[in-house]
């Protein structure tokens, strides 16, 4: 792969952010379909979820830096990662804007805290995928 | 669907890079990436005119070369 250190930190991030908080959501969905809705008991499965997605994370940037020299970002790189964060944080907002709305109509704590989640589980992970689009077909 | 008229002209910058490089004993990429302070593959993408640098990437990459920047990198004006 002809990519740069930075490119492929972004890669992994993307597939950290997938597999550990992917996982999450499955397990949860799950969670939620068979009626838990005390948020406690999904305090120990995010908790595995973060753990994973620090392992991968951390296991992938040893791999890139073993692959690629690491260089620090430089001009393109900062500027791919400030345009995908200002085409991808919207997401977030949608979510923070609709968790507001559920609190109004008395929605559960599980429900808000999980769309909170995954709002941000989305933003991060489009944010990464345009990251990689920039890199791939240039901005 | 067309895209709606402006009345900005459109702009591409053209470079002349990779012509320089092989005149300047066919330099990588990698060697103008190190003299100039930015990844190999921020070399290749403004010499494949996927991203156009800052002027001062610009400027320190004329300098590489030795030649006026105006040498390196040059603006096409299409219509608007």
């Amino acid at each position: 792969m002809n990519a740069s250190f930075e490119e492929k930190s972004v890669w992994v991030q993307l597939i950290g952010t997938v597999v550990g908080l992917g996982a999450y959501f499955v397990v949860a969905g799950l969670l939620l379909r068979q009626g838990v809705t005390e948020l406690v008991a999904f305090v120990p499965l995010f908790a595995a979820s973060v753990i994973l997605l620090v392992v991968v994370i951390v296991a992938g940037i040893v791999v890139a830096a073993l692959t690629a020299r690491p260089e620090g970002r430089d001009e393109r790189d900062r500027l791919i990662g400030w345009r995908a964060e200002s085409n991808s944080s919207w997401l977030l907002a949608v979510g923070v804007f609709a968790a507001i709305t559920a609190m109004l109509f008395g929605v559960g704590n599980v429900w808000i805290a999980n769309l909170l989640l995954l709002s941000l589980f989305l933003s991060e992970s489009f944010g990464f995928a345009l990251r990689i689009i920039y890199y791939r077909r240039g901005l | 669907m067309a895209a709606p008229e402006t009345g900005v002209p459109k702009v591409v910058i053209e470079n002349q890079i990779r012509a320089l490089r092989f005149a300047h004993r066919e330099m990588t990429q990698q060697q103008v990436a190190d003299r100039v302070g930015v990844s190999r593959q921020t070399v290749n993408a403004i010499e494949g005119g996927k991203y156009s640098p800052s002027l001062e990437v610009a400027f320190r990459i004329a300098r590489v070369f030795d030649r006026p920047i105006e040498e390196v990198f040059q603006c096409i004006v299409g219509p608007g």
